[in-house]
């Protein structure tokens, strides 16, 4: 059984947000609802002023708070390293939302950020959100799993589309999106991203990909200290973005 | 024969033919009138815009209704602890309050629920989804457990002391399992707050306690609230110590309690940098902290620092109403500043803006309005100042 989990080289990030994109497309999220997203920061005043950014979506952590807090485990941890939300289950008491770390679940039911709101020009029947033209195709739409359009009244979040990796050949060590035969269960963000600057494979393999550029490259995991230990790393490089990675930096310059 | 059955067991319990006196029926009307306009409007906008109707957001997943849900909870507790006070541990001086503080410990839990149940995306899936969860991990399902069981245990105790069974082995079992669990409850609803590390506005292993002791406040404030509204010309001697001396004392030493409590919280929020602490000088800005501070503490404290004006019905209405709103205030305060700066991104993308809509401020008259009505109803129907015989007869 693979421990899937993601790295995310932001060397190579050029912060386009094509992955939220195809997040959004992918997921049929509602504009603003962003499983993937993208996050800039301004960093420093003119002359030294920059503009950094992060890729932010789910950490499928090894030891969830969300799924501690979750008081009818709606939300849970699979053998193969997802966190999901089972719609069917949900409460909506938005317990997980509040101990989320990383702040990436959100409630589709409050005021909508862009308008007109989307879900009055596609209105749904019955229980679901809204309900566009283009959409995943209904055989794949699994609430069980949080995958698809969600009911109304329930919390959603990145599910490291589940439906597309579940579904890889046993064995499979790395989804790299260049194989035509595992394209279509590599996770769209990865598959999308132009500069190559996500990795997508199983974390327990030490001859994957994924664990082969933690290893040389000095994967950081965010927000180690509250011990939710993610499932994403990050490869900061020289980069800046990463607070975790500045005092490493730092001593090994003074040489410590 | 059923029907015949009813009547009967109506009228041996309910004082129905009895008249209403005149503060029930104020508050029966006021209470009626709250709870309409407010459930009326509140359950058209939900039917209308669903949650959306709230200001809350993904950002800010938790908005007044929690605040307001916790103002009844904790308030109920402290009502139930007090309770206690006579039926566990024998302070007899608190008798002829024991009974209305059990009832109103009711109504404020029924109350409570009723707003969370406005709150919950799925309310009527909680019935089935959390004992079948039963994820032990989540200090919310302990939550669920201890506030369900202090209210079935609540029922049992009012009903052994309407048919006058204070001191059976029976009615002390119930009430030392009552006041067990009315000190867990709201400590595990503190633990819900003060459990995440992640919130470092609301992350203290302190926060139970903060809780059960403002419940224990709020609730003295309740009781002196309630009792002033009724004359006391022809209390006997008891009753007029409990109500002219004792309680405006436990009311004034557990403001002092909470004013030293909340200064050493905000001293360590502004004296801390660490992120998410930035909350602490926000709400600097906030008008809700002002009214905790000045209405919910000093007006009070004031009141109720002198003998011979604390006694009085109307000081200790004025005291008790000030505190009321400041503790209300204070609920909402504390659960904006736990989620003002935005998880992970912190200040960076800067603070989450909240102020409740009409919706959730709709909540307030709702809330209200069925805890008066219920408490008029209670007591023109349910012999709320009752006593154990044998008080009366020491008195």
């Amino acid at each position: 059984m693979p421990r899937w989990g993601m790295v995310i080289d932001l060397e190579k990030c050029t912060g386009c947000q094509a992955c939220t994109t195809a997040c959004q497309m992918e997921n049929t999220r509602l504009p603003g609802e962003n499983w993937q997203d993208v996050l800039f920061y301004s960093e420093g005043e003119y002359p030294s002023g920059q503009l950094t950014w992060l890729p932010r979506p789910c950490m499928h952590c090894e030891n969830p708070c969300c799924v501690a807090v979750c008081p009818t485990r709606a939300t849970y941890k699979t053998e193969d390293g997802f966190v999901l939300v089972n719609w069917d289950r949900c409460i909506g008491c938005k317990y997980c939302m509040i101990a989320c770390p990383y702040g990436v679940r959100f409630y589709a039911e409050e005021k909508q950020k862009t308008q007109p709101d989307i879900r009055e020009v596609f209105p749904a029947s019955g229980d679901r959100v809204w309900d566009p033209p283009y959409q995943m195709p209904k055989h794949k739409q699994d609430p069980t799993h949080g995958v698809g359009i969600q009911p109304k009244n329930v919390v959603s979040k990145c599910t490291f589309c589940y439906h597309r990796v579940s579904t890889a050949p046993p064995g499979t060590k790395d989804l790299d999106p260049q194989d035509p035969a595992l394209r279509e269960h590599t996770p769209a963000c990865v598959v999308t991203c132009a500069p190559t600057a996500r990795y997508f494979g199983d974390l327990d393999d030490p001859t994957s990909k994924v664990r082969q550029l933690i290893a040389e490259k000095r994967g950081t995991r965010l927000l180690d200290q509250l011990g939710n230990r993610p499932q994403v790393y990050y490869l900061a490089g020289e980069k800046p973005a990463i607070p975790e990675t500045r005092s490493v930096r730092e001593n090994a310059a003074n040489g410590a | 024969m059923t029907r015949t059955a009813i009547i009967g067991f109506l009228s041996q319990n309910l004082d129905w033919r009895k008249k209403p006196d005149a503060v029930s029926v104020i508050l029966m009307l006021v209470g009626a009138m709250g709870f309409g306009i407010g459930i009326t409007y509140v359950l058209g906008m939900l039917i209308a815009e669903g949650h959306a109707a709230f200001n809350t957001s993904s950002d800010m997943a938790w908005g007044a209704p929690i605040a307001f849900y916790l103002f009844f909870l904790l308030t109920s507790s402290g009502l139930s602890i007090i309770a206690s006070l006579d039926t566990v541990f024998g302070i007899r001086v608190f008798y002829p309050v024991a009974k209305r503080a059990v009832f109103l410990s009711i109504i404020c839990l029924i109350a409570g629920f009723s707003v969370l149940a406005l709150e919950i995306g799925r309310p009527f899936r909680m019935l089935w989804s959390l004992p079948l969860g039963m994820q032990v991990r989540s200090p919310m399902f302990w939550m669920g457990v201890l506030y369900s069981i202090d209210l079935m245990l609540l029922f049992v105790k009012f009903w052994l002391l309407h048919q006058k069974d204070w001191h059976s082995r029976l009615s002390h079992f119930v009430a030392v399992l009552s006041f067990v669990v009315c000190i867990l409850a709201p400590g595990t609803l503190g633990l819900v707050f003060g459990m995440m590390a992640m919130r470092p506005a609301w992350y203290s292993n302190i926060m139970p306690m903060y809780f059960i002791l403002t419940g224990f406040t709020s609730a003295a404030a309740f009781l002196l609230f309630f009792t002033s509204l009724q004359s006391r010309e022809e209390a006997d001697g008891g009753v007029k110590t409990l109500y002219d001396e004792v309680l405006p004392r436990l009311f004034f030493v557990s403001l002092l309690a909470v004013i030293g409590m909340r200064f050493g919280q905000i001293i360590t929020g502004l004296w801390s940098n660490i992120e998410g602490l930035e909350a602490s000088w926000l709400q600097l800005r906030s008008p809700l902290f002002w009214t905790e501070i000045v209405a919910g503490l000093l007006v009070p404290t004031l009141l109720m620092a002198f003998q011979p004006v604390r006694r009085l019905p109307a000081v200790q209405f004025l005291a008790a109403a000030s505190f009321m709103v400041g503790i209300f205030c204070a609920r909402l305060e504390f659960l904006i500043a736990g989620q003002r700066v935005p998880l992970f991104r912190g200040h960076w993308a800067g603070y989450v803006d909240y102020w409740p809509s009409m919706t959730e401020w709709m909540l307030v008259p709702a809330g209200f309005g069925l805890l008066l009505l219920l408490y008029g109803l209670g007591n023109w129907l349910l012999r709320l100042g009752d006593r154990p015989p044998q008080h009366i007869a020491a008195e």
